[in-house]
């Protein structure tokens, strides 16, 4: 999709500060359109919404709850957040000002849900190997993220330089790379 | 407080002793990113171990030397200078109840744990105890004040708040005590320091120091125990403790994982850098430092002569600013570091540069001096230093000369990149 489309969808919309177009289920960013006072970075904040929403379908699944048509609203103190899955291949995140009226904040969702459906295009799920994702799910949530490669290096006794090129790891390099992210995140398993 | 009046500056090197043991004050972040280290180079349990056994041995020389000092004769007293010391280096409370045949200890505010908590807590779920050091100097308190074999009792953290558990719980026992490891001590740094040297800027550098040695002598450690500056945690330490998880951790990856130790060097950096960056930078930014020395203004030769007085007030060495060439050269050199006489005294003349903490503190150096817009007052936050990593770092660090390979000083090179 051109980005002047995605302008287009955002035109006119009053309250409206942004909007993200997470590609799934890689949690990258595929567009954006921000307002120009807005100093916001979308790369910064784009892969998060995928992952929030990946996690929201879970917890909701686990509860029995899940319907594709689920969609996510966020009031933080000075934004309103909505956020929608839009089939299997995108994530997509409606920006607000704080004080739009919540009714015609879903009205406008609604129908930019329904236009972004049509202009979107239908993603061919191209898995990337796993240890890619394992990777960068480690920058993206361990602390000090410029470190976090070289302390998985120190752990596990790979190369650094092995790591940055993790496609090219062996399968048991992989199982030792993901034990070593899970421990330093101190997490169970991995949702990637 | 008490521990302030022990403070002492090696005359012409610069180097600090509390108590005579050799000192030197560091933050959270410096703590924590060093003690991460050592335990992702060898592991949780074997980390914890060699954290403990450097806090043991640094305490045990310096609780000995408080303890007469003070004229604490009785095993109440000596426990009660031993507590009212790490408190005010800024290392939290200790309520040592344990007497000579063991027993427990309490943590409340230890700077370890509570500063992981509020560095990582949120961010990260830690599986082990975060306060070898508080560990390892409780156990020397007991041997102190009871009269036992030196690092003769052992100690587990059994609770940790960095472990989200409500405060820090040690149990104490009796064990055996290992072959004692040569001592460095004053006198040793003294023998391997080199002849002292003078810089550029020598008196600017000079009257900044004395004024931050003011002001940081009447530091210390809060109702908690902890010193909140500047916007990190400060403590007073023991650079023996520093010194020997460091090296003998080097030693340790040299025999067993050889391919690791370009990384390992290259995490020591980093906690050097991630110091300087964060604590020298909040220093810069603080109404103290306008008070004393003015504004920063920007101007990178006025930002390198406030890093090296800070570096000078804070104990890390004589450092000198050989050369300064805005936008493309930084050369400093030292007759000593804090690493250096330790590494000396117990491992030799090394065959590689080594002075971890001054080279990336040298390298942080030219990261505030060139890449902090400091009319702007910017706040030092984490997001702030994470960008500094993003693309190409513009600054090229080399050690060129070193003390601990048996020159005349060490020396490191800093280039901007074009």
């Amino acid at each position: 999709m051109e980005r002047l489309q995605i302008q287009a969808v955002a035109a006119d919309v009053p309250a409206l500060r942004a909007v993200f177009v997470t590609a799934m289920p890689d949690c990258l960013l595929f567009d954006a359109w921000v307002k120009t006072e807005e100093t916001w970075v979308a790369e910064d904040a784009a892969s998060y919404f995928g992952d929030l929403v990946r996690a929201n379908r879970e917890g909701l699944k686990a509860l029995k709850s899940w319907s594709s048509e689920m969609q996510v609203t966020i009031e933080s103190a000075d934004v309103l957040l909505v956020l929608r899955e839009l089939r299997s291949d995108f994530v997509v995140t409606l920006a607000f000002q704080r004080d739009a009226p919540l009714g015609m904040v879903r009205m406008y969702t609604k129908r930019m849900i329904e236009r972004l459906d049509e202009l979107l295009p239908r993603l061919e799920a191209k898995e990337r190997p796993r240890a890619v994702r394992v990777r960068e799910f480690l920058e993206k949530y361990a602390p000090d993220p410029h470190a976090a490669l070289a302390r998985i290096a120190l752990r596990t006794g790979i190369s650094l330089d092995s790591l940055k090129k993790a496609e090219g790891l062996t399968a048991g390099q992989v199982d030792v790379f993901e034990t070593s992210v899970k421990d330093l995140l101190g997490l169970e398993s991995l949702p990637v | 407080m008490a521990t302030e009046s022990f403070r002492a500056y090696l005359p012409d090197l610069d180097l600090m002793t509390n108590a005579g043991a050799p000192a030197v004050y560091h933050c959270h972040h410096f703590n924590l990113f060093l003690d991460q280290t050592v335990d992702d180079a060898l592991g949780p349990q074997e980390g914890a171990k060699l954290r403990f056994l450097a806090a043991r041995e640094a305490s045990h020389a310096f609780l000995r030397a408080l303890c007469v000092r003070k004229g604490a004769l009785t095993p109440v007293e000596k426990l009660s200078a031993a507590m009212e010391a790490f408190a005010a280096m800024g290392h939290g409370r200790l309520e040592i109840t344990a007497d000579a045949n063991g027993g427990p200890a309490d943590g409340e505010f230890l700077h370890y744990g509570y500063s992981w908590a509020q560095k990582y807590g949120q961010k990260v779920r830690r599986r082990h105890p975060a306060d070898a050091f508080a560990a390892g100097y409780t156990a020397a308190a007991v041997e102190i004040a009871y009269g036992l074999e030196r690092e003769s009792v052992d100690a587990t953290e059994t609770q940790c708040v960095a472990m989200r558990a409500e405060r820090c719980h040690f149990e104490l026992k009796r064990g055996a005590s290992p072959p004692q490891l040569p001592p460095v001590r004053e006198a040793e740094i003294k023998a391997a320091a080199k002849p002292t040297m003078n810089g550029l800027y020598e008196a600017e550098i000079g009257k900044i120091t004395n004024g931050l040695r003011s002001f940081t002598g009447g530091v210390a450690g809060d109702q908690r125990g902890l010193v909140q500056a500047f916007g990190v945690f400060i403590t007073m330490h023991l650079s023996g403790y520093y010194n020997r998880i460091t090296y003998d951790t080097m030693a340790q990856v040299e025999k067993t994982s050889p391919g690791s130790i370009g990384v390992l060097e290259e995490l020591f950096r980093e906690s050097g850098h991630v110091c300087v960056f964060n604590t020298f930078g909040g220093m810069l930014l603080s109404p103290e430092w306008a008070g004393l020395v003015g504004a920063p203004t920007g101007d990178i030769t006025q930002t390198i002569i406030g890093c090296v007085a800070i570096a000078r007030a804070l104990g890390f060495g004589h450092w000198v600013i050989h050369e300064v060439t805005p936008g493309s050269k930084l050369v400093l050199r030292t007759p000593c570091t804090y690493e250096s006489g330790y590494y000396l005294t117990r491992h030799g003349v090394a065959t590689r540069p080594n002075e971890y903490f001054f080279q990336g503190a040298s390298l942080a150096f030219c990261q505030l001096a060139y890449r902090v817009d400091w009319k702007a007052k910017p706040e030092l936050t984490p997001e702030f230093y994470e960008a500094l990593f993003r693309g190409k770092i513009p600054c090229k660090m080399e050690q060129t000369q070193g003390t601990t390979m048996g020159q005349p000083y060490s020396e490191v090179v800093v280039t901007q990149l074009g």
